[in-house]
């Protein structure tokens, strides 16, 4: 544990260095922006500015590309907030309270206890990232293939029993997803898989343009069928400073929201959604007043927002650790870790100190950036959203473009793109979560080589993933969340026959 | 959701069915040394289980409640397929025409014909975020944007 301070020291060291405190500022600014912009999320930003970093340090790249993260996850709450419009898909919840409290004529307190709940929370996040990661580093090398292979599956079963709706329509999108990261060449045997000769699949399917597809494109799709009445708020958002009250009524929301928010972070696939979804049921039970939820409960704004920027920052540690990518974002920046020679994974922090301790200790100092940031600026944001819809999603449109094809200088990414906001738009048509295709898709590759390494070291015995005790408890786990709501819908069939 | 469950649910079974086929021609291998196609075959056959139980159940759904659900708004279906036909044409005419006039042409299309917006408004924000998107992207980000008709601008 001791060791940790001059590792600390060290990372200050890194990220006070002028051109990263740059490059960091320059993330959560773009990062606010693309927050508070629907439809324009953190995959397509850091898209469109990929190019930019190959220039520079791995360094400087990884700390922007971060905050770009974790910027999101501040601005998105804003529109949801004076809009009622999620600008981010771990906002929706907050648009329930968060809005209802704009109507009062509370925007300003909604919109700075989300401010300082969020703050709050990303320091308590990267606290315990700075304190956990080598901890569990440690651990990680003594993983071998079976517990990759099982930690990924817990990874992909929490996102399913998670996940709004049909917990089988949720798994089904997961066994798309891993057929889809199978596309490209085998890395084990040499061979092509389900390419065709088609250029553009050789490769693989890109994840970027395909998050981009099934999050960006479908959703301006979604809202070209109605008209959008978008009702700003027209009165001067005042009073950001939440009142003694509002501090007493939310602090152990946003407490509770922390912790919750990193723990589910932490787990490949839990993430920044599904943890906001969590703490306001969490939030809802917990209040002597549940009526008031959904009515403008302040804290059914302060508990979700700490909870998504906590995890936003828990999800560092799969990647950091493991070499997992817990979402579409780390997927990225694992590619651009990749780009610069560096193997994420429990060696990273030995092998690329600067990368490890600068990046985490750059979240501190951009939180608090984001922070004072984020009051002033909360005009800015609102006139951003004045935008009329017309022109916006064109805008929107166009970034995209622009970033599917700046990935890799093609038009293939672009196509891509396009068809997957097309089978977006009938997934949410359809009503099929688009949250475990992407993470199944992300995790996909590195799951199927666990996989085949696994049974290749127990020469064709599949008992090795039941027989290493660390494999058997999550796979344990696994088997419980899948268990799990196949009693809990039978109970809900039988009252529903009873009827 | 009975009929678009059961929609949905013959397309990722025939979906199952393909991609089960092909991993069987790429090679299953053997436990010992499980091939390319190994892996893609059992996820195939799990999805191929999945989406019949979902057909299944809608049969079954159909039965207690013949519900009719409003599914795909009439009144703008063209425009969204408009919108789509118009991505589609930018992505595969930008790098033979270039950047600057498939924007421009794309903003033209959005803001006049399919918003139906007055034509001087039109022009004018087509060519202003035209110009923008062009200095910001690459001049200042270097994106190296296709140039297409206007190649001999690179020198």
């Amino acid at each position: 544990m001791l060791d940790i301070i001059p590792n600390v020291l060290y990372g200050f060291q890194v990220a006070l260095d002028p051109v990263n405190l740059i490059y960091c500022f320059f993330g959560v600014l773009i990062g606010t922006l693309v927050g508070v912009l629907p439809g324009l999320g953190p995959s397509a930003a850091i898209a469109l500015l990929l190019p930019t970093t190959f220039k520079v340090t791995p360094v400087s790249a990884i700390i922007m590309m971060a905050g770009i993260y974790y910027g999101a996850m501040y601005g998105g709450s804003t529109t949801s907030i004076l809009v009622n419009i999620p600008g981010e898909a771990a906002s929706v919840v907050t648009c329930l309270d968060g809005y209802k409290m704009a109507l009062k004529g509370r925007a300003g307190p909604a919109l700075g206890i989300s401010a300082f709940g969020s703050f709050i929370a990303g320091t308590v996040a990267v606290i315990a990232l700075t304190f956990s990661a080598p901890f569990l580093a440690n651990i990680a090398l003594r993983f071998g293939p079976p517990e990759y292979f099982s930690l990924m599956i817990v990874g992909i079963t929490v996102l399913t029993y998670l996940s709004s709706g049909s917990m089988i329509k949720s798994l089904m999108m997961a066994a798309v997803g891993l057929i889809l990261s199978g596309v490209g060449m085998d890395t084990i045997s040499g061979k092509y898989r389900f390419t065709y000769y088609i250029d553009i699949l050789l490769d693989g399917v890109g994840i970027v343009p395909v998050a981009m597809g099934l999050f960006g494109i479908s959703e301006v799709f979604l809202n070209l069928e109605t008209k959008i009445e978008r009702d700003i708020l027209t009165a001067k958002v005042k009073n950001l400073f939440p009142t003694l009250k509002d501090w007493a009524d939310s602090i152990w929301s946003i407490i509770r929201g922390s912790i919750l928010g990193f723990f589910l972070g932490i787990i490949p696939g839990g993430g920044a959604v599904v943890a906001s979804f969590a703490s306001y049921a969490i939030e809802k039970k917990a209040s002597k007043h549940p009526e008031e939820f959904g009515k403008g409960a302040i804290q059914g704004v302060a508990g979700p927002e700490a909870a998504n920027n906590a995890a936003a920052g828990g999800a560092f540690i799969p990647l950091l650790t493991l070499g997992i990518p817990a979402n579409p974002v780390m997927a990225i920046l694992l590619g651009a870790l990749m780009i610069h020679g560096l193997q994420p994974g429990p060696l990273l922090m030995n092998n690329a100190p600067d990368v490890f301790w600068g990046t985490i200790v750059s979240m501190y100092i951009g939180n608090g950036m984001l922070l004072i940031l984020n009051l002033p600026l909360i005009g800015l944001w609102v006139k951003v959203l004045k935008v009329p819809y017309y022109l916006l999603y064109p805008l929107i449109l166009l970034f995209c473009l622009i970033g599917s094809y700046s990935i890799g200088n093609n038009t293939g990414d672009v196509l891509i793109m396009l068809l997957f906001g097309i089978l977006g738009y009938l997934m949410k048509k359809f009503r099929y979560d688009a949250a475990p295709m992407i993470l199944a898709m992300v995790l996909g590759q590195e799951l199927e080589t666990a996989f085949r390494r696994s049974l290749i070291m127990a020469q064709g015995e599949f008992s090795i993933f039941f027989s290493r005790p660390i494999s058997l408890g999550f796979l344990m786990i696994a088997g419980l969340l899948l268990i799990i709501p196949m009693i809990t819908q039978r109970k809900k069939l039988s009252t529903l026959e009873g009827d | 959701m009975g009929k678009a469950d059961r929609i949905s649910g013959i397309f990722w079974f025939i979906f199952s069915v393909y991609v089960t086929i092909e991993s069987y021609r790429l090679g299953l291998g053997s436990l010992r040394k499980p091939g390319p196609g190994f892996f893609f075959f059992w996820t195939g056959i799990l999805l191929a289980i999945m989406s019949l139980t979902v057909i299944l159940r809608s049969w079954r759904e159909k039965k207690s409640a013949g519900e009719k659900e409003p599914f795909f708004g009439k009144l703008n279906l063209t425009k969204i397929v408009l919108v789509m036909i118009s991505l589609f044409l930018y992505a595969l005419f930008m790098e033979k025409l270039g950047f600057l006039p498939v924007t421009l042409l794309l903003f033209v299309f959005l803001l006049g014909i399919i918003e139906k917006k007055r034509w001087s408004l039109t022009l004018l924000v087509s060519l202003a975020v035209t110009a923008i998107s062009y200095l910001i992207f690459e001049i200042l980000l270097k994106s190296q944007l296709p140039k297409g008709l206007l190649e001999f601008l690179r020198f």
